[in-house]
């Protein structure tokens, strides 16, 4: 846990133009070591699911710079960028994850395509990630067949189809009851241990304590920093 | 998974919006095959009519448009308006020989059917008709019938039976082998007796001539056009007449077909639209998992194709079939005589097949440009955020 994945420097992101203008982020610097646990936690409408998505490159920055294994991911091409999302990076959202007219398996082997595994290894890799995620017995059931916190943990399962370094969870479990939450959280840390680096936003109090870094975002603006150096 | 499956998937998870889009594309592709099958059968079948013309002359009135002309061709009823003297001034140029036919309308078993009045034994030679049963006109002024083959067929009739026309009995005296034109679709009688129970006096319709060379063609119409005040056509140069206009007639078909294609490709435009709006998350969630902008272009453009491909084929089938059944219908009305007895499946093959299939798929590809490129070109985070 020495090297750093994910480098943020001085990121900021301005949505709308002119009278509509908002700061979402305004200037934040983070480093995040490769194979770490991090939360990011923060009041509502504060700018963590735009740093996500900045992250991600799912967005680009206003300003500053987002380096992934040291590649600056504000320069890349769509392309390069899409690459990098299906190969180095998994996401997964709080709500409506799933492609909803495919099945569970579907929904990972669909991930599977856009990545480098080759088509013949598709269904035994799907049926493994299923199986970690305890859901072996729901490969042929639709999202709408599937409870909230299943529908999450196929998210899961999907966000690992290409086997990234990298996963980002937007509050995965913010729709859960407690005990669904608590389900996604364990696969989550048994993910963890296998050697990902886990970025997610929440705001479950519990999780972030046992992060091993801590980033309080509050109205664009990193203002605390707990765990690790 | 590929992207072949996640598309046919996509189709069909709206299943009403489906079918009528595809209706859309299909009902444009059917008339668009079925009026051009139509159009291609009239013009085959005037074409063939017109190869079987027997006179190389078409003598007529100076006043005549080309519909009369056409009717010539189709054997419709024709003004009598050339004098009856023409014919014996036409005939005494030396290397013509001429025919005159006096064309009217009677009515068999309550349908419209042609009496041509002629000069019975140089008619025969004149067009090598030869007598299938019965006795042909004895003389130029014997009161009975001779009728083509098509006639005795289509109506049932033998030697022996008597017909009506305007009051008069006439009992059927001979019929004629086929001969492939339209001589095939009339009845005949001597020429003095058609004009007398007609009541034209003096005129018939139109002469038919011969010449000895065929290579002096334009001396002879010199010739005739020295001696009396008439038009002179070539059955080719009516030919020509009558292919352009079954021209501009195929052109307005076409048009219309035209009209329905473009509706049919507003449909997929719509349809597609309506799907990229539906699913501005769903493209947001592949764009997030690594879908390049290109795959989300394709997804929907192969999606549009879709409905033109399949589309096209059911539109085939339907074209087909409707032309099959209004091509009889159509020759019942009047348009139809250029239709006598023409099979529209002669004119539907397989470049036709494939030329339609090709067409619909590219319109529904066109169709689909704009709808893809708009869902390609959202940004992730643009087709993440939810409304
Ligand atoms: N696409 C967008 N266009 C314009 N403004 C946006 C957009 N996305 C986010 N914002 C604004 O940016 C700010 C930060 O939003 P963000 O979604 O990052 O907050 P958040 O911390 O994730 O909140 P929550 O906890 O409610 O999810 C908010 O004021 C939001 O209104
Ligand atoms: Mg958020």
């Amino acid at each position: 846990m020495s090297d750093t994945i994910i480098r943020i420097e001085n990121l900021v992101k301005i949505y709308g133009k002119n009278a509509a203008k908002t700061h979402a982020l305004k200037g934040v610097s983070i480093e995040i070591p490769r194979g770490s646990f991090s939360c990011v936690v923060g009041p509502s409408g504060h700018g963590k699911s735009t740093l996500l998505q900045l992250i991600g490159g799912l967005d680009k920055p206003t300003d500053g710079s987002v380096l992934i294994c040291d590649a600056d991911i504000s320069k890349m091409s769509d392309n390069k960028l899409s690459e990098l999302r299906a190969e180095k990076i998994g996401f997964v959202f709080q709500f409506f994850n799933l492609l909803h007219n495919l099945t569970a398996m579907e929904n990972i082997q669909t991930a599977m395509m856009f990545g480098k595994i080759p088509q013949k290894d598709h269904r035994a890799k799907a049926e493994k990630l299923l199986a970690l995620v305890g859901l072996s017995d729901k490969a042929n059931a639709k999202p709408s067949e599937l409870s909230g916190g299943q529908q999450q943990r196929v998210s899961i399962a999907r966000a690992l189809a290409n086997d990234p370094d990298i996963l980002l969870m937007d509050e995965p479990t913010g729709n859960l009851d407690s005990e669904s939450e608590n389900e996604v959280l364990n696969h989550i840390f048994e993910i963890h241990k296998s050697g990902k680096t886990i970025v997610i936003v929440t705001h479950n109090t519990e999780l972030a304590h046992r992060a091993d870094l801590l980033f309080v975002i509050k109205d664009g603006i990193l203002i605390q920093k707990e765990g690790l150096s | 998974m590929n992207i072949f499956k996640l598309v046919a998937k996509n189709l069909l998870r709206r299943k009403g919006r489906f079918v009528f889009t595809l209706l859309g594309i299909t009902i444009g592709m059917a008339s668009f095959v079925a009026l051009l099958s139509l159009g291609g059968s009239m013009r085959g079948e005037v074409t063939r009519q017109a190869d079987a013309l027997g006179a190389n002359l078409i003598i007529t009135p100076k006043n005549w448009c080309a519909y009369d002309q056409i009717s010539i061709l189709t054997g419709n009823s024709l003004p009598e308006s050339l004098q009856y003297s023409v014919l014996a001034e036409v005939s005494a140029i030396p290397g013509i020989t001429a025919v005159p036919y006096l064309t009217q309308t009677t009515a068999v078993q309550n349908r419209p059917v042609s009496v041509i009045g002629i000069y019975p034994a140089e008619m025969l030679e004149f067009n090598d008709w030869r007598v299938r049963e019965g006795n042909y006109f004895s003389s130029r002024d014997v009161r009975v019938l001779v009728l083509g083959s098509g006639i005795a067929n289509s109506f049932n009739l033998n030697v022996g039976d008597t017909l009506t026309i305007r009051g008069e009995n006439f009992p059927v005296a001979a019929i004629l082998e086929e001969n492939g034109n339209n001589d095939d679709t009339a009845m005949y009688l001597p020429l003095s007796v058609v004009q007398e129970i007609f009541d034209v006096g003096e005129y018939i319709s139109y002469i038919g001539a011969k010449v000895e060379n065929i290579a002096e063609t334009e001396s002879y119409i010199a010739a005739i056009l020295d001696v009396v005040n008439v038009s002179v056509t070539t059955d080719r140069q009516l030919l020509s007449t009558v292919l352009s206009m079954l021209g501009s007639i195929n052109v307005a078909l076409q048009l219309i077909a035209g009209v329905s294609l473009v509706a049919a490709a507003f449909g997929i435009i719509n349809t597609m639209m309506t799907a990229i709006s539906e699913r501005r998350r769903e493209i947001g969630i592949l764009r997030a998992i690594g879908g390049k902008s290109g795959a989300i272009f394709k997804i929907f453009l192969l999606e549009s194709g879709l409905y033109g491909f399949l589309g096209g084929i059911l539109g085939v089938a339907v074209g087909y079939v409707v032309s099959i059944f209004a091509g009889p219908m159509i020759a019942e009305s009047g348009m139809g005589d250029l239709l006598k007895g023409a099979a529209p499946e002669a004119s539907i093959n397989a470049p036709i097949i494939f030329a339609a299939i090709f067409l619909s798929v590219a319109i529904s590809v066109l169709s689909g440009f704009y709808p893809a490129w708009k869902a390609a070109k959202l940004t992730p985070a643009e087709a993440m955020s939810y409304e």
